[in-house]
């Protein structure tokens, strides 16, 4: 087993650093946090720093690379940022464009993100009531004479939606029925007649607020259609298990970052005349936050290695976010209690990532989900044949 | 059209080196990397090559074997210089301003026809800013050093020198040595594609032709020795405390 990296993935995590550096200060990123975004000329400098092409094909002008790879640019830009920011999402909005999007659709979603380094579209997926349900999705598209669609229904958690100008929508066709599979996915632009949109204050992840979207009698054409008509949720799963590692990837740069943070600190703290560092109950903490970041990290390229080779990852992708995502906010839940007080103000950084980890344990399936899907095939797997 | 060649001095991470009890410096554990201020000069000689046009940037490194590392080495060819040069020979490990200046001297040779030598402002160990004025003597070419903007046109270099207390504007014949203030080019941070370009670029890696004769003994190499901290708070908001806090700062001066 090699775990060395190569030259080029040691000299992107520097450039990467050195990155970070240069753009993320504790006073810029709380600005981001409070102005729900960050500035057009750091989002285009991430695209030109080329981190923004990293995954997206060669043929639409991107820079190739593996899973592995991508997984340390995730780790290590929400490590050296010390932040959640918008860009492992905007990588993964457009990696969907290119996967199901039409020639035209891809070709003006590249020619956006290529100028701006901002994806045209949101991802409005999840429903008041179908979040983890999927299939109870009320949104519904009803063909007309004409052969436009009309579509009614409201999507809700959806990050970015007042952001960008399109918005991803996935609806049932003709019938909002549980029993009907049949589902489409439509690049709806978000100024169309009949969409509305609320925001919603999240408590944590602020650089990229989320929105409820509500479309009365919206009239989509054709062309409005990603993929096949029926294969929308077919289509949905098929990223959501690199989704999933790189929702991983950005937890556990998070969450080192806590660490980093904590770790120093007990160095630092006297408390009964010794630093904290001596006494076993902070050693012991620090003893099992490493064990979490180290199985969390080992978990993840795993995963993303068998990916790069082809292998199922079904199994391992729900294992890994259920363990990691808990295990990353457990770590930046005691690098809190390490700071004590000054732990639960703003004067220090681990409580802000303690938020931002813990909508990881939501977004993207939540534990529950994970266990749902990874326990039945576990079952199946080690069945007496 | 430029040759442009740029020096770098390959140097232990100051990161990395490990200071005794005694003072003495442990490099053991230190990876190669470019010296800082070189940083600057690769990114002024890369700009100067785009002003002019139709130019190529050289990097030429002196050192230990040990520098021959393949990491460093496309960190260099991943920061705008388009083929690498490189001396490393035990024979030329931790060499004064004098031989590293002779070794240069001999190397630019080879490469022949460079119209232009850029160099950091010093290196991030010695820091001595010996070695581009020396090499600009045995080249037989005017040094311009302190240099904080620069531009080339026919056979004229044009240069501003950040000097005590005035800017001077120098013009200097082609070919020269020049030796660049950090303030001249903020160094780009390599993109992806830099990085994945830089193990394409042609690296030359050879040995010295002779070992250059070095004309100073180092002794010691010790870490400043820390001074005790002397304590003594003044409270703001007493009577004549700042007065008091200002006379001690001028005593301590
Ligand atoms: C930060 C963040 C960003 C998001 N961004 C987007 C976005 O861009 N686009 C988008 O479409 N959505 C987005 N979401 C929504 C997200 O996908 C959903 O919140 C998530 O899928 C859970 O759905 P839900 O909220 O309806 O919870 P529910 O499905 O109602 O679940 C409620 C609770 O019940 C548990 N539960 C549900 N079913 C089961 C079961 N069968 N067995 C055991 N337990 C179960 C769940 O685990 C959870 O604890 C985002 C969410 C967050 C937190």
């Amino acid at each position: 087993m090699d775990f060395n990296l190569t030259d080029e993935q040691e000299l992107l995590i520097d450039s990467i650093k050195e990155f970070c550096e240069r753009n993320f200060d504790e006073q810029k990123i709380r600005e981001m946090y409070a102005n729900h975004g960050m500035s057009d000329e750091l989002i285009q400098a991430y695209l030109e720093a080329g981190f923004g092409l990293m995954g997206i094909p060669e043929e639409q002008g991107g820079i190739p690379c593996d899973l592995v790879t991508l997984g340390i640019l995730t780790e290590e830009f929400a490590h050296y940022s010390g932040c959640i920011t918008p860009f492992l999402n905007n990588t993964l909005a457009m990696r969907d464009l290119i996967d199901f999007g039409t020639p035209e659709q891809i070709e003006m979603g590249m020619a956006a993100y290529m100028e701006t380094g901002k994806p045209i579209m949101s991802l409005g997926f999840s429903e008041p009531a179908s979040g983890s349900d999927n299939m109870n999705m009320s949104c519904v598209t009803k063909k007309q004479a004409d052969g436009t669609y009309i579509l009614n229904g409201q999507k809700t958690w959806v990050t970015q939606g007042e952001v960008f100008p399109y918005v991803l929508v996935i609806a049932k066709d003709e019938d909002n029925a549980r029993e009907n599979r049949e589902m489409s996915m439509w690049l709806v632009p978000k100024e169309i007649d009949g969409l509305s949109t609320a925001p919603l204050q999240k408590i944590g992840q602020q650089i990229m607020p989320f929105c409820e979207m509500y479309f009365d009698d919206v009239v989509l054409t054709e062309d409005m259609r990603v993929g096949k008509q029926g294969e929308g949720f077919k289509n949905l799963m098929k990223n959501f298990e690199t989704e999933r590692c790189l929702i991983v990837a950005q937890s556990i740069g998070c969450a080192q970052a806590a660490m980093d943070d904590a770790a120093a600190y007990v160095n630092e703290r006297i408390t009964f005349g010794k630093p904290i560092a001596s006494y076993q109950l902070i050693q012991l903490k620090l003893a099992e936050m490493e064990i979490a970041l180290q199985n969390s990290r080992n978990m993840l390229y795993k995963t993303l290695w068998k990916m790069d080779n082809g292998q199922s990852v079904r199994i391992d992708s729900a294992l890994l976010k259920r363990y990691a995502c808990m295990e990353c906010t457990k770590v930046a839940s005691e690098a809190m209690q390490i700071y004590g007080g000054l732990g639960f103000t703003t004067e220090t950084r681990v409580g802000r990532m303690w938020s931002d980890l813990r909508g990881f344990q939501i977004a993207g399936g939540t534990d529950e989900i994970m266990v749902y899907i990874a326990g039945r095939q576990l079952a199946k797997q080690y069945a007496r044949k | 059209m430029m040759n442009i060649v740029v020096a770098i001095k390959v140097v232990p991470d100051d990161q990395d080196i490990q200071i005794s009890a005694a003072g003495e410096l442990d490099m053991s554990k230190a990876h190669q990397t470019i010296s800082a201020y070189d940083l600057n000069a690769i990114e002024a000689a890369a700009q100067l090559a785009q002003a002019v046009g139709d130019s190529k940037v050289i990097a030429l490194a002196v050192g230990g074997s040990a520098i021959d590392e393949s990491k460093l080495k496309k960190n260099i060819l991943a920061r705008g210089a388009e083929e690498l040069v490189m001396i490393a020979d035990d024979a030329c490990a931790d060499l004064d301003a004098h031989a590293t200046a002779t070794v240069l001297a001999a190397e630019l040779a080879k490469i022949g026809d460079v119209d232009l030598v850029v160099c950091g402002d010093g290196s991030a160990d010695n820091y001595a800013q010996q070695v581009d004025v020396q090499l600009a003597c045995k080249m037989g070419v005017a040094s311009v050093n302190g240099v904080v903007e620069m531009s080339a046109a026919g056979s004229t270099l044009t240069a501003k020198r950040k000097l005590e207390d005035v800017i001077e504007t120098v013009e200097a014949q082609l070919p020269c040595v020049v030796a660049v203030t950090p303030d001249i080019a903020l160094p780009r941070i390599p993109g992806m594609r830099d990085i994945l370009a830089a193990g394409k670029k042609p690296m030359n890696v050879g040995a010295a032709d002779a070992a250059a004769e070095t004309c100073l003994e180092t002794i010691e190499i010790k870490a400043p020795e820390a001074t005790e901290r002397k304590q003594e708070v003044s409270n703001a908001s007493d009577d004549g405390a700042i007065d008091a806090f200002v006379a001690a700062l001028k005593a301590a001066l």
